[in-house]
């Protein structure tokens, strides 16, 4: 069994994932590969997440954020530079879990930490998960990456992955919180750069051989590109809008509105709107002009922007009127979906 | 384990497949398999009209353990998915023979099949 290397030297969350599936794709049978990688300010999302109750998408995206789906299973997390991600990948035969754990518990411990495995996937020190680890295969290929937090910024890290009170429900794989911390908690001084050259060196000690650096140049850029297209595409990124039910509520100087949608397959079928609002014809109505439209905030309230430029309401342009009224609602149910973004 | 039914055909990467008519078939997972992934929490499956190729991902599985993708042992159009199991994955282990994944039809091709002895012999190797 031989073992090799690479570092990528790119912060981008959707090249390296790429790159992680080219080195599925091209590793031969009798080799492991251990491949570092940092994204720059990314959610990660498992295979099988729904982006929008798992991450405020529209914040993270709009502060310069990346929302990436990797091929794993699991939960959410946070990346930034104070992180460190490995993956190891190798053919079925030589993939052993306990094994690839341990290189990653060898090299924190090589520092003085007292790291331990704990519970099915995580690595822990004083009962504060610093790894999180999730597995996939592809092809009779095998792939286990995680995360370590070196220093991570924690106030990031918690604020993309709280959505406003889990309002939105669906089918897809629910994030566990578990209390994390940094290593630079445990030793101050520690870098990404020694944490890179410990795992290096770890990873030779556990597989008994020096790990061979893989160089760029034997990398094809063609097929790197084409996986890159598929992760930084919307469909992927965002996935195909599983079923899923949302409920949005807002006061109003014209009252109270809670409204319910169930989507299926990314279509609204049904609509449930409870108000005190004066004008409760017009809101028993408004289900009816939003079912069979696309379940998306901006599909819905694209829908909600039409009626109320629609000549029936916008008719007179005395906002103290019974139109001027319904206008109101309208803008401010859209504002309220706008704002909840899904 | 449950022991492996007769009248199925089998795959290396341990699908089962159930012969509706001639050109019709049904495709699983073994026991064997939903036993290796351990508990399955949630499924992707194709769409009815899909037409799949032999070693296509057909869908895949999230288990605790890991996400893993199911092939296809056929060449055929997918005429039904089992959306049971959208809401129920977790049938894929208690029933891994009743839980059909998807039936496909107009099967033209097919993967070379094992059948139960051989198939026993084989995980009894693997395990």
């Amino acid at each position: 069994m031989k073992t090799t290397f690479i570092v990528s030297d790119s912060f981008d969350p959707y090249l390296n994932l790429a790159l992680e599936e080219y080195l599925i794709s091209t590793v031969d049978d009798d080799t492991v590969i251990l491949y570092l990688w940092q994204n720059q300010n990314t959610v990660v999302i498992g295979k099988n997440q729904n982006c929008w109750s798992e991450c405020k998408v529209h914040e993270l995206e709009s502060e310069g954020g990346y929302l990436a789906r990797r091929l794993s299973g699991g939960g959410a997390v946070f990346h930034d530079l104070g992180n460190l991600n490995f993956t190891f990948i190798a053919d079925k035969k030589h993939y052993d879990v306990d094994r690839q754990l341990a290189v990653i518990l060898k090299a924190v411990q090589s520092l003085g930490i007292p790291a331990v495995k704990s519970g099915r996937n995580d690595i822990t020190v004083d009962d504060r998960k610093f790894s999180g680890n999730a597995f996939f295969t592809k092809g009779g290929k095998s792939c286990h990456h995680g995360t370590i937090l070196v220093q991570a910024d924690m106030e990031k890290l918690g604020h993309y992955l709280t959505v406003s009170e889990a309002k939105l429900k669906s089918k897809g794989i629910k994030s566990v919180k578990a209390r994390v911390a940094n290593l630079t908690n445990y030793m101050p001084e520690l870098t990404i750069a020694m944490m890179k050259t410990k795992l290096i060196k770890a990873f030779g000690e556990e597989y008994g051989s020096l790990p061979k650096r893989i160089f760029k140049k034997e990398i094809d850029p063609k097929q790197v590109e084409s996986l890159y297209a598929k992760y930084a595409s919307d469909s992927w990124k965002y996935g195909k809008l599983m079923d899923c039910t949302l409920e949005i509520s807002g006061q109003y100087l014209w009252g109270g509105i809670t409204l319910k949608f169930e989507a299926k397959n990314g279509i609204v079928e049904e609509v449930l709107a409870f108000s005190d609002a004066m004008d409760a014809e017009f809101i028993t109505e408004l289900p009816s002009k939003l079912r069979g439209i696309e379940f998306s905030a901006e599909s819905l309230s694209e829908t909600l922007k039409n009626l109320y430029d629609d000549g029936n309401i916008s008719h007179g342009n005395d906002e103290n009127n019974e139109n001027g009224e319904k206008r109101r609602i309208l803008k401010d149910i859209q504002e309220l979906i706008r704002r909840e973004g899904f | 384990m449950n022991t492996i039914p007769k009248d199925l055909k089998y795959t290396k990467s341990h699908e089962w497949i159930r012969f509706i008519d001639e050109t019709t078939v049904e495709i699983g997972i073994t026991d064997f398999a939903q036993h290796a992934l351990g508990d399955i929490v949630f499924v992707n499956l194709p769409q009815e009209g899909d037409s799949v190729a032999i070693m296509d991902v057909l869908a895949d599985v999230e288990s605790v353990k890991a996400v893993s993708d199911i092939y296809s042992p056929v060449a055929g159009t997918v005429i039904e998915i089992n959306a049971e199991l959208l809401d129920a994955p977790e049938l894929l282990n208690k029933e891994p023979y009743e839980a059909w994944i998807v039936r496909i039809k107009d099967v033209e091709e097919i993967e070379e099949t094992l059948d139960s002895e051989v198939y026993e012999k084989l995980t009894a190797e693997e395990a």
